[in-house]
């Protein structure tokens, strides 16, 4: 394994393994796997400039490196990208519900 | 990739990180939960909870797995730990045997 890098929406992170010469497409149908939807219904960006992230271009040609943070939005209804939401454990705890009570 | 070669560790908080199997088992703890016949009910939906584990120190944990994957085969990195974690991280790693 050369690298990997963790692909975030709401409360959930995915390590996925890669190496730099992959091009996103391959990481999103990695992701296709996991989550049950098609590549075309996912959008990556990149955490460390905001750029979405291209298919045609690989993780190093976009400077996505070995522990990078990527989000990832899905497709909605309106056939229209959600914005970025990424649950950090420190707002969670201020709007905490009972969820996860040991 | 196969969904069934990876796993859910689930925080106190109730936060999830997929990982890799292979990833999980340098944990002997995690180890013996996946690979012990039938008696841990979660690992069989491929779900572990940490009810004492918080989300940071799970994420860091996780992170400390993959390098760990990368240091035996030869890529030598610093793991990067912040001190204020020091102590919780490490009662984790001794609860896991990492």
């Amino acid at each position: 394994m050369a690298m990997y890098i963790r692909v975030k929406r709401n409360k959930t992170t995915y390590f996925i393994q890669c190496d730099p010469t992959e091009k996103i497409l391959d990481i999103k149908q990695k992701l296709q796997v996991l989550i049950d939807k098609p590549v075309n219904d996912q959008q990556l960006i990149s955490l460390s400039n905001g750029e979405v992230l291209e298919d045609s271009k690989t993780l190093a040609e976009q400077k996505v490196e070995n522990d990078a943070k990527v989000a990832l939005t899905l497709r909605k209804d309106d056939n229209e990208f959600e914005d970025i939401n990424i649950v950090k454990p420190d707002d969670f705890y201020q709007t905490r519900d009972g969820i996860g009570e040991p | 990739m196969r969904k069934e070669d990876t796993v859910k560790l689930i925080s106190a908080e109730g936060f999830e990180f997929v990982i890799d199997k292979e990833a999980a088992m340098v944990s002997q703890t995690i180890r013996n939960m996946l690979t012990s016949p039938g008696s841990f009910a979660e690992t069989q939906h491929g779900e572990v909870r940490f009810p004492e584990i918080s989300t940071t120190i799970l994420e860091k944990i996780c992170q400390y797995f993959y390098w760990s994957l990368q240091y035996a085969k030869g890529k030598e990195t610093e793991f990067h730990i912040e001190p204020e974690l020091t102590l919780e991280l490490m009662m984790a790693a001794n609860y896991l045997h990492t």
